[in-house]
């Protein structure tokens, strides 16, 4: 996974079978998150994830805050939404569930001897990755516990697999960044 | 027509009285290489410009990188926000 823009401007990268799943994966999760955040009312004891995706734009003044938001976040979460099913379309349509009917031991083996797949951006889509991507890190940061000098301290087991995916949507984006920037 | 214009410029006159500034500010999620990235295609500013910015986003924890009107401060800020980056508006001039 490294991305790579030909002279015609388009933004390329292959990705793994696991990679894809994993994307795939993470842009669902992300679309339930901002979808449940629609019909629900912003502002205390929302999830932390999401006051990180919509802060508070008046520090000090809820209801400057409040205000602001009503009048931004049906827009943003929009976007948001967007933004990530972009991302899922650009993996390709295969729905999870056809994958998941074949017997557990050739997903398997299949995993590791499915060619990596060649994933094309065009310039919109790579804004909407760009955007997804950040969305993804913020959220997992929120559910890994970082705090603001960048330490984890979410101390349970599906901890050292969220630090990896957060590491590696990272990795992902500081490539699609370099790719379209230098 | 011309009270619309009076008006405006009352309004401006107001808001050049007492700024309006878009702060944003350190986390410790998005990437350097990603928020000199936003400044540079959002604000249009030039490279070395997005990367002092960033930079200053980084190391003192804030920075202003934009001045003027609540209404286009708040522009700033939800534009911000549909980047993922941590941004707020206020009358401080730091």
């Amino acid at each position: 996974m490294l991305f790579t823009r030909d002279p015609a401007g388009t933004v390329s990268a292959s990705f793994e079978a696991v990679e894809l799943g994993l994307l795939r994966l993470a842009a669902s999760q992300l679309i339930e998150l901002l979808l449940a955040a629609e019909s629900h009312a912003l502002g205390t004891g929302a999830d932390p994830a999401l006051t990180r995706l919509l802060p508070d734009a008046y520090p000090g003044d809820a209801e400057a805050s409040a205000e602001f938001r009503r009048f931004t976040s049906g827009d943003l979460l929009e976007r948001k939404l967007d933004n990530a099913r972009v991302l899922l379309a650009t993996l390709g349509e295969e729905p999870l569930d056809e994958i998941a009917d074949e017997p557990v031991g050739p997903l398997v083996d299949d995993l590791f001897e499915v060619p990596a797949t060649p994933i094309a951006l065009d310039a919109p889509a790579v804004q909407s990755w760009l955007r997804t991507l950040t969305d993804l890190r913020l959220t997992l940061a929120e559910r890994l516990e970082i705090s603001p000098d960048g330490e984890q301290h979410l101390d349970a087991d599906e901890a050292p697999l969220l630090s990896s995916i957060y590491e590696w949507l990272g990795m992902v984006q500081e490539s699609l960044v370099y790719a379209i920037d230098r | 027509m011309p009270k619309t214009f009076e008006k405006s410029d009352l309004r401006e006159a107001v808001s050049l009285d007492r700024p309006w500034v878009t702060i944003v500010w350190d986390d410790p999620v998005n990437l350097m290489s990603y928020v000199s990235y936003v400044f540079r295609s959002y604000f249009g500013v030039a490279p070395e410009e997005a990367e002092r910015l960033m930079l200053r986003v980084h190391n003192s924890g804030r920075a202003v990188v934009a001045t003027g009107n609540r209404e286009s401060m708040e522009r700033h800020v939800e534009a911000m926000h549909g980047f993922g980056l941590w941004a707020t508006l206020s009358h401080e001039d730091s």
